[in-house]
């Protein structure tokens, strides 16, 4: 039942949130493969600095981190045999681009308006995340001085579009949000409070106070820890098999992902215009609307299914102040929707909910299924990224500012692409037809589409609409990446990798 | 007998196609051609059958060999004779099987009458391809015995020989008219977009408002306003 | 030309079955179809137009006329057809997720059948016996069998309250218009096409539409 994780041999992105480690500033660097053995070299020489999933403690942090993941098109640069190659699955050859009807990533999501160096294919991509600026900068030489190296094998890729809406910048920075004091906050663009939630697997350690809210649900109401196969490839998953997305030979994948990266501009203007026009409509306070969009209140993450009116709140809130550290943490995460199936308390359009809807799929009904979340738990993914840019003026959208979006799953088309298809951009599990989730969903300017938010049912009250949505975020670059683990990073750079 | 949950029917067919060819093509080809080059949507002949819900066609070629394995846990006797004669362990591989003829599958989800809705099919099925009008025939053509069809209650005859009963019927839907789901759906469209244009206003203008959307949109009125079969825009 | 008509999709799945074990098959079903709590899953996962299993015995293949060969088979087979929302992947996987012991039920006399968990030998087992479709049709490209099944509560709903509302004085219509809403509200949902489940059937269906087009 329980396993233990080889740390040593997982990439720590994938089991570390670095934000939640005092990286507050992060960079990414994509690079193209020129030559395939001396591509192999560089990659070799990465290796030696990449870093693992292994317990840090006071002495043992690390000022800044480095992982690396390649793109399918990446792998073939590097010579990957043929037969491994086609061990990947479809979505992951394909690319992100490819995929944007899928994505939705239409309209002013379209790959056409992306940074300009998302207009050729990227191979490997790179993250330092550092305790500071200058952490971050003394790995960024470290890693320009590997690709001088190289000498010509690989090549960093230039085109991002930066703070001062420079276009050819050769790196993608992100970085927490500060407050008046300067403070580092949790928060992105909107307000909100990001990062709350995260899926908690087997293996991990500590997995018994961490699971409330972030494992999957049982029919007793008790949480449990997701399969590792979720996460990881060669573990057990939740269908009972090995990941049917791992390439061979089996130490190629082995503990190895999948990584979705999308950089999502986030249109500050409309979204606080948006706001205020709705909340002359609401019956209650502007940040209870902002809460019902998301799911949970913009200032402290409360969850709205827990609080979901302003008295509520000041209730919550205090309880909250009196928490201890794990206690708040409890009080963030540890909820279900089983009090609320008809979405009074938390709409059943809100982003939370929309992407994560615990055991709300069963509709109540004891005993439909297996499981209550048998239909979410292998729909979950592990949350990455940074905010990046500043808002200089909250009135305009063309400010460069947004939210660097990473997913980790083991199966990017059953995971990430069903939550933005099905759950994001479409209803129907939510027996609510075509609507779109309000903050992430890909509204049309010119078919606008609209939420419904529940009330208490046979109350008399009448549900509120919140119509004529615009679109708060814009796809502006991305890919889908493989993360390997250590030892196959190793195989990779030593041209050793060999399915016979 | 069709089957039937409520007033909604499921009416499988198999209609055995000629062995043979015209020319280099055979008839189960030339039928199966035909039927993927049908238009689709709003303008699939179904569209014009009254009442279909769901329906859909295919060739039925052969039948496949069970060449997966299956699950470890069930025990057969053949386990233990393998072990004394490898004959009893081939015999209990799964057999070969072929079909001698090729099938013409139809199988539609409809509201009613089994006899009312074939006679739909005979006289109403109808569509263009590539300029042509075609009739039911055109599928049906090279179907045996199909030459001995010449009305519709032919027709009704014999469909009603290649039917087969269903042994569960799943109703995960309704099982009202076509027309009454069309309008359903038609009046959820219009009264959806009624209710949001109209939050906040006041009770006397959503009144007057309501009563000239009663009477545009005709909630009764299964001949007024309503979406048509097949309709694949707003 | 394809598996799917908007937002449904077809299947078509045939198996055979050891013709001794027909009987049984056909006892499972009659319970499940008298016994409401086995459909339990299937009814709540909504997924699902209409679905129908047919039991074809050895000799009952259709035989029209003497010149046409007699069937001369060893296994009896079962029909599958469903008519479902969403993905093929989706499906098969709600199924295998939500339902495992259901799926079971009426699979687990056909030959080699593998069992529902784990995923993938489910998979390959529907996938293996799969036919596709030639020409698939839906009534209501635009609308999941949810949006169906809303739409006639929304349907009597509006009928009867037009008729014991509409004339009453504007306050008291508009509590009653109020009530209406309340007990509607899972049933705005908009409709509209499809998401694009798969880019292979969908560049398939422009050329197709292309084609059409231009004769």
């Amino acid at each position: 039942m329980t396993q233990n994780l080889d740390l040593t041999d997982i990439q720590g992105n994938i089991i570390k949130a670095y934000g939640a480690f005092n990286f507050t500033k992060a960079r990414y660097l994509f690079l193209r493969i020129d030559n395939g053995e001396r591509g192999r070299n560089f990659v070799g020489a990465v290796t030696t600095k990449v870093t693992s999933a292994v317990r840090w403690d006071k002495n043992s942090k690390p000022s800044a981190t480095t992982n690396i993941g390649f793109t399918f098109s990446g792998l073939q640069a590097l010579e990957l045999p043929t037969a491994s190659l086609l061990g990947f699955p479809e979505a992951f050859a394909m690319g992100m681009k490819k995929r944007k009807d899928i994505l939705g990533d239409d309209g002013p999501s379209d790959p056409i308006h992306w940074d300009k160096i998302w207009q050729e294919t990227a191979h490997i991509w790179l993250s330092i995340n550092g305790q500071s600026t200058q952490a971050v900068d003394e790995r960024y030489q470290w890693i320009l001085k590997q690709i001088e190296a190289s000498d010509g094998g690989v090549t960093l890729l230039t085109g991002h579009r930066g703070e001062s809406d420079e276009n050819d910048l050769p790196y993608q920075d992100a970085s927490v949000l500060y407050d008046a004091d300067g403070n580092p906050t949790p928060k992105e663009h909107f307000g909100y409070t990001d990062g709350i939630g995260d899926p908690v697997f087997e293996g991990q350690t500590n997995t018994q106070a961490r699971v409330l809210g972030r494992g999957k649900l049982t029919r007793s109401g008790q949480w449990e820890p997701l399969a590792t196969g979720e996460f990881l490839l060669g573990h057990v998953d939740e269908a009972m098999e090995y990941p049917q997305t791992a390439p061979a030979p089996k130490l190629l994948a082995h503990n190895g992902t999948y990584m979705v990266y999308r950089k999502l501009h986030e249109n500050v203007g409309s979204f606080n215009r948006f706001l205020d026009e709705q909340s002359e409509t609401y019956s209650g306070s502007k940040e209870l609307l902002a809460a019902k969009f998301s799911g949970r209140w913009r200032d402290n993450g409360a969850p709205v299914v827990i609080a979901p009116d302003d008295a509520s709140k000041a209730e919550w809130d205090k309880y909250y102040a009196a928490a201890d550290f794990a206690g708040k943490k409890r009080m963030l995460i540890d909820f279900s929707y089983n009090n609320d199936i008809d979405g009074a308390k938390c709409p059943i359009s809100a982003h939370i909910r929309r992407i994560n809807p615990r055991g709300s799929l069963e509709y109540g009904v004891k005993d439909a299924f297996e499981r209550p979340g048998a239909l979410v738990d292998r729909r979950r993914i592990l949350r990455r990224g940074l905010p990046y840019g500043e808002v200089k003026d909250a009135t305009r959208d063309d400010g460069i500012h947004g939210i660097v979006f990473m997913a980790l799953n083991a199966d990017i088309n059953r995971q990430f692409e069903f939550v933005q298809q099905q759950w994001i951009n479409y209803a129907n599990d939510f027996k609510e037809g075509n609507d779109k989730e309000v903050l992430l969903g890909n509204h049309d300017a010119e078919n606008p589409g609209k939420v419904v938010f529940q009330v208490a049912k046979d109350s008399g009250e009448p549900p509120h609409f919140v119509n004529n949505i615009p679109r708060l975020v814009e796809t502006r670059g991305g890919d889908y990446f493989f993360i390997p683990s250590i030892t196959a990073l190793k195989m990779i750079a030593g041209g050793i990798v060999d399915p016979t | 007998m069709a089957t039937k949950s409520g007033n909604a029917t499921a009416l499988t067919v198999l209609s055995p196609i000629k062995n043979g060819a015209i020319g280099e093509m055979s008839f189960a080809d030339i039928t199966r051609e035909r039927c993927l080059r049908l238009p689709i949507h709003e303008k699939s002949p179904l569209a014009r059958v009254p009442n279909t819900y769901l329906a859909r066609l295919f060739v039925l070629d052969d039948v496949f060999y069970e060449s997966l394995p299956g699950s470890d846990s069930v025990f057969n006797f053949s386990d233990i004779t393998s072990f004394f004669s490898d004959a009893a362990r081939k015999a209990a591989l799964p057999k070969k099987d072929h079909l001698q003829s090729r099938y013409l599958v139809f199988s539609s989800n409809f509201y009613g009458d089994l006899d009312d809705y074939l006679a739909g099919m005979w006289e109403k099925w109808a569509y263009d391809a590539h300029g042509n009008q075609r009739d039911i025939r055109y599928i049906w053509e090279h179907c045996v015995a199909f030459d001995q069809v010449n009305d519709c209650n032919d027709f009704i005859g014999y469909i009603k020989k290649c039917q087969l009963d269903a042994s569960l019927f799943f109703n995960g839907s309704t099982d009202d008219s076509l027309q009454e789901q069309l309008k359903a759906l038609y009046l959820k469209q219009e009264f959806t977009k009624f209710v949001v244009a109209h939050q906040g206003k006041s009770a006397e203008e959503i009144q007057q408002d309501f009563k000239t959307f009663i009477d545009r949109v005709q909630p009764e009125n299964m001949d007024g306003p309503s979406w048509l079969p097949g309709q694949s825009m707003p | 030309m394809s598996n799917i008509a908007g937002k449904a999709y077809a299947m078509n799945v045939i198996t055979p079955i050891r013709w001794y074990k027909v009987w049984i098959n056909r006892l499972i079903f009659k319970i499940a179809l008298n016994k409401p709590s086995t459909l339990k899953g299937l009814i709540t996962l909504s997924l699902i137009h209409y679905a129908r299993w047919v039991i074809i015995p050895r000799n009952a293949f259709p035989h029209l006329d003497p010149s046409q060969p007699k069937e001369n088979l060893n296994y009896a087979y079962m029909l599958f057809f469903s008519n479902f929302n969403g993905s093929w992947d989706q499906y098969v996987d709600s199924f295998t997720f939500a339902i495992p012991s259901g799926l079971d039920l009426f699979w687990k006399w056909n030959v080699r059948y593998p069992k529902s968990v784990p995923l993938t030998p489910f998979h390959n087992y529907i996938r293996h016996n799969q036919i596709d479709t030639s020409h698939y049709y839906s009534a209501y490209p635009m609308a999941a069998s949810n949006d169906v099944k809303s739409a006639k509560k929304l349907k009597q709903a509006l009928i009867d309250f037009n008729a014991a509302s509409s004339n009453k004085t504007p306050d008291e219509f508009l509590v009653d218009y109020n009530r209406l809403l309340n007990h509607l509200q899972h049933d705005f949902g908009e409709m509209r096409p499809t998401p694009i489940v798969s880019l292979a059937a969908q560049a398939v269906k422009e050329r197709f539409l292309k084609s059409q087009a231009s004769h």
